[in-house]
């Protein structure tokens, strides 16, 4: 057991030490962006005023509430102190509304979009990879590579060739957004319905893409697997065929939550093309919007979202491993 | 005369591989065990000694295939017999087999008594998980293993545990005979000699009934087993009593074999390897006439056509070679 505290412990240490260093690089790179958002938002409500020292004192007045007149380090150790708080700022792009209220907006869409969209799309690929290596045929000649092929398109070539074929071809999907321009978010039955309708083209653009990657790597580790030493010895022991099967998935399988953990720690920076794509309003859309509008503490905020997403999934990774695979385990413990 | 434990009749088997080309590993295998018997098997890497292991076990997958031949176990003819009854009713509990690589040969990711309670529940043996376990702890008990391995997943044991882990599996419904293709090769000597103290126990007590050893290093046979078949290509070219096979080797190739290992001084195991010039056949195209010919210093142009047949001499020994005893005897006096 000592050995195992001291492997977490080493390892809780190294994540931190990754945090440390994304978070100021979070801070310092959109902030390396040339232009000067804040003449931007001094400059709409300086609409009309020509008095070149009325311009001067409202620019100066902004430059000090979001404190850009101060030096970087002294800005980031502020922005730091209010993030602990919870304070996010407010958005330069959005003026004046709230970061953690646009966050707030945005996260619900990308979760309820992504994450069934990968756990379907991982789940599929898995068992099409587990088929194709065990029946062979046409599942491993035909099928998976078609979706290796699928899978190794660029997301918005995908959403163009879905948008052109189901939106604009056959009319059976919208083309953006997640439910009607017209309609107001409540329980209602339209609603409901124009978000499932919404809901299709992204969903699967995202399981395509995924299928074809995560089943490829369920189809080597089942390979090998199927040809392990214990899968001959566990025959001849009697064991049945669709016992020793069992085995077999189960081991290949375990490597690939890899996978999955990974594509959902990424999945709001690696699917973001997709939600652009559809002008579907998450966190993807909301750092398209953040970047083109030169939004610091916007766009810091949701890198930071998707740093820290990508470090707990590794870490979560890392422990549930020690639990589920003794292989992992006994590594662990050396 | 003891009961005859195993018997097998010019059992032939062979490889089909992915090319589709067959591969005659076993090529007309007799052979006998009587109950509380031991037979060693010898020959070189690549002569077939792993290919007859499984051959034995009378259930076929791809790519071995059964050919022809007869393997009858205490008085049963298993050879085709229904696959799934040769699995329920045969395996584990009337033949046994111990794989050349027991370091990989449990599944990884499962606990040794979950792997037990699958091997009962194969042979529809209806025993609570708890009474598994007590069976379980008692026989690792008497075999000197230790409890916690049972709650021990496969890749946290080391390597001599896992081989004598693999070991007490394997016999766990204790079966008539035992087939332990190099148990003890991968090994480190304290765990060799454990591994075969552990085999002759099972043996005292009546956890199996005979033994099939297989193995490359002749010396290790001489201490284990009763009898010694050497292998060559496919085929059986001799056997006797091991202590007649280590001191009176009389086919060209046992004779090579011993010779090259007895001699401990000149020790690696390279030179013991290279003391027979060449290297066993391709069994896809195996020589005609004698298949050591190729190899053989005393060879006339008669062996290479002519395929020799076991013969008997002296009490109960066999050889597969044109020359008689007496040649050979005479050829290796005037070599010493
Ligand atoms: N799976 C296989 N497919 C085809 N040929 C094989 C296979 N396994 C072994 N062979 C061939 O069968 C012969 C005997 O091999 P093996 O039984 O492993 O010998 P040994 O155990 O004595 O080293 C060798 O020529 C080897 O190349
Ligand atoms: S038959 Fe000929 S080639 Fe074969 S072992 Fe005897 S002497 Fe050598
Ligand atoms: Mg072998």
């Amino acid at each position: 057991m000592k050995g195992y505290k001291k492997y977490y412990f080493n390892k809780i240490l190294w994540y931190l030490l990754t945090l440390v260093c994304a978070v100021i690089l979070n801070f310092v790179l959109p902030r390396l962006m040339p232009g000067d958002p804040v003449a931007s938002i001094a400059s709409q409500s300086l609409a009309g005023v020509t008095d070149a020292t009325q311009v001067q004192k409202v620019y100066a007045e902004y430059a000090a509430k979001f404190g850009t007149d101060r030096p970087m380090w002294e800005q980031f150790f502020i922005w730091l102190g209010n993030a602990l708080h919870g304070d996010l700022g407010q958005s330069f792009s959005q003026y004046p509304r709230e970061v953690s209220d646009i966050l707030a907006k945005a996260i619900p869409w990308t979760l309820a979009l992504q994450l069934p969209a990968i756990i379907v799309g991982w789940l599929l690929g898995n068992i099409l990879g587990a088929i194709a290596a065990y029946m062979k045929g046409v599942f491993d000649k035909a099928v998976l590579p078609l979706f290796m092929f699928i899978g190794s398109f660029p997301a918005f070539g995908m959403a163009t060739i879905m948008l052109y074929i189901f939106s604009l071809k056959l009319k059976i999907a919208p083309t953006a957004g997640a439910y009607g321009f017209d309609l107001i978010p409540t329980m209602s039955w339209t609603f409901v319905k124009s978000v499932i309708s919404h809901y299709q083209l992204p969903f699967w653009s995202i399981v395509l893409i995924t299928i074809g990657g995560q089943g490829i790597g369920m189809r080597s580790m089942a390979i090998y697997e199927l040809n392990a030493d214990y899968v001959k010895y566990s025959r001849f022991l009697g064991i049945k065929d669709n016992k020793i099967v069992g085995y077999v998935f189960r081991n290949a399988m375990l490597p690939q939550i890899t996978g999955l953990a990974l594509s959902l720690g990424t999945m709001i920076g690696g699917n973001m093309v997709a939600e652009m794509m559809f002008s579907y309003p998450g966190l993807g859309m909301t750092m398209l919007t953040a970047v083109t509008g030169q939004d610091y503490p916007l766009l810091s905020a949701c890198t930071l979202i998707i740093t820290i997403m990508v470090l707990i999934a590794n870490l979560a990774l890392e422990i549930i491993y020690g639990i589920i695979d003794p292989r992992v385990k006994a590594q662990q413990q050396d | 005369m003891g009961k005859v434990m195993l018997e097998v009749k010019d059992l032939r088997t062979k490889y089909i591989t992915r090319f589709h080309e067959d591969v005659y590993s076993v090529d007309g295998v007799s052979l006998k065990i009587e109950e509380g018997k031991s037979l060693g098997v010898a020959g070189e890497s690549g002569c077939g000694k792993s290919t007859l292991a499984l051959s034995l076990m009378g259930y076929y997958f791809a790519p071995l295939h059964y050919m022809s031949g007869d393997i009858i176990v205490d008085g049963k003819t298993i050879s085709g017999m229904d696959p799934d009854d040769v699995r329920k009713h045969i395996l584990g509990n009337e033949i046994a087999y111990i794989p050349q690589a027991a370091m990989n040969a449990m599944n990884p990711t499962m606990k040794i008594i979950r792997f037990i309670e699958d091997v009962m529940a194969a042979h529809q043996i209806d025993m609570s998980k708890k009474d598994i376990y007590d069976m379980a702890k008692e026989r690792f008990a008497i075999l000197g293993l230790p409890e916690e391995v049972l709650d021990r997943h496969a890749v946290e044991l080391s390597g001599g545990m896992k081989q004598r882990t693999v070991i007490a599996i394997s016999t766990i419904l204790s079966p008539k005979v035992l087939i332990a293709d190099e148990p003890s090769s991968a090994l480190d000597v304290t765990s060799q000699k454990m591994v075969i103290k552990m085999m002759r126990e099972m043996m005292e007590k009546g956890f199996i009934r005979s033994m099939i050893f297989i193995t490359h290093e002749l010396p290790l046979l001489y201490n284990v087993t009763d009898d010694i078949m050497v292998m060559y290509a496919g085929r059986i070219v001799e056997r006797g009593t091991a202590k007649e096979m280590v001191f009176d080797p009389m086919h060209p190739y046992s004779h090579g074999l011993m010779g090259s290992i007895i001699v401990p001084e000149s020790g690696t195991r390279e030179q013991k390897l290279t003391a027979i010039p060449g290297t066993p056949p391709n069994l896809k195209n195996p020589p005609k006439g004698c298949r050591f010919a190729p190899r053989c210093k005393y060879a006339t142009p008669e062996c290479s056509y002519v395929d020799p047949l076991m013969k008997d001499f002296d009490a109960g020994r066999q050889y597969a070679c044109l020359k008689s005893i007496e040649e050979l005897r005479e050829v290796y006096a005037r070599e010493q």
